[in-house]
């Protein structure tokens, strides 16, 4: 059954889904650092107040996954920035996340080396997202 | 991002920082699956990233993203050489076989793509 996008359900789901995967758990051997997510508001894809993913990633687990402000998820150690629009594209398989930060579509911020190092754990993060059966707002 | 990764790379290593100070070319870099391109125009201790491909570059890089961003996990080895006997490297190494990582104006310079593969790196 479908949860609403960056919802409480959701976020559990999502933690789950990454629990799970053992390409995850041995890609991200060694990270150690929290990473948030900014959803910015879309109104018009009724989407109306931002949102954040705050990421609590240790040694290949993620320890939790919530739904805050986007005020939250700012204060973790990287930030990934993006319209709500373009996080439903990236959850959907419409864009590829390393991509999507190559480009700029989605801002990111943090150090970067350590980003790179990782960007199969991050590529594996991407997939576990778009297991989660979701309710898009603007698909109402 | 390219430009902000070899900032903090340079930043954090003094040997990638001597690298950077020595070295004096302009690289293209041309992601194929998304269709974009950077000039990195190192000036030995400075650089400057134009969008697009700029004329008169030494080494142009064609590849897809995700090869791209494994350019910057090659580990690094002896005499300052890329690691191509490892997973990552393998990787790249077959992508360079397999015609998906092109490097024109190899010929002549590869010293400075050594150069540039050793500022890139994460490892």
């Amino acid at each position: 059954m479908a949860v609403k996008a960056f919802s409480d359900q959701w976020a559990t789901l999502f933690k789950d889904e990454v629990n799970k995967s053992s390409v995850y758990k041995q890609a991200a051997r060694g990270w150690k650092w929290t990473v948030g997510l900014v959803v910015e508001a879309e109104p018009d894809k009724n989407f109306p107040e931002a949102r954040g993913v705050v990421m609590d990633l240790f040694d290949g687990s993620a320890r939790d996954i919530t739904v805050g402000t986007a005020a939250d998820a700012q204060k973790c150690d990287f930030v990934i920035t993006a319209p709500y629009s373009r996080w439903k594209q990236v959850a959907t398989k419409e864009l590829d996340a390393t991509k999507g930060m190559l480009q700029g579509k989605l801002k990111l911020k943090g150090d970067l080396p350590t980003i790179v190092r990782y960007t199969k754990a991050s590529q594996e993060m991407t997939e576990c997202t778009t297991r989660v059966p979701v309710e898009w707002p603007d698909e109402k | 991002m390219l430009g902000g990764l070899i900032e903090a790379n340079v930043e954090n290593s003094p040997a990638k920082k001597k690298d950077f100070e020595s070295l004096g070319a302009k690289v293209g870099i041309f992601v194929t699956d998304i269709d974009e391109g950077v000039t990195l125009d190192f000036r030995k201790g400075s650089l400057v990233v134009h969008n697009g491909l700029q004329s008169k570059r030494d080494l142009t890089i064609r590849a897809e993203a995700e090869t791209v961003m494994n350019l910057s996990n090659l580990k690094i080895g002896l005499f300052g050489m890329p690691v191509y006997y490892d997973e990552v490297g393998r990787g790249v190494a077959g992508k360079l076989l397999q015609g998906k990582l092109r490097i024109d104006g190899l010929l002549g310079n590869l010293a400075t793509l050594n150069t540039v593969t050793r500022i890139f790196s994460v490892q």
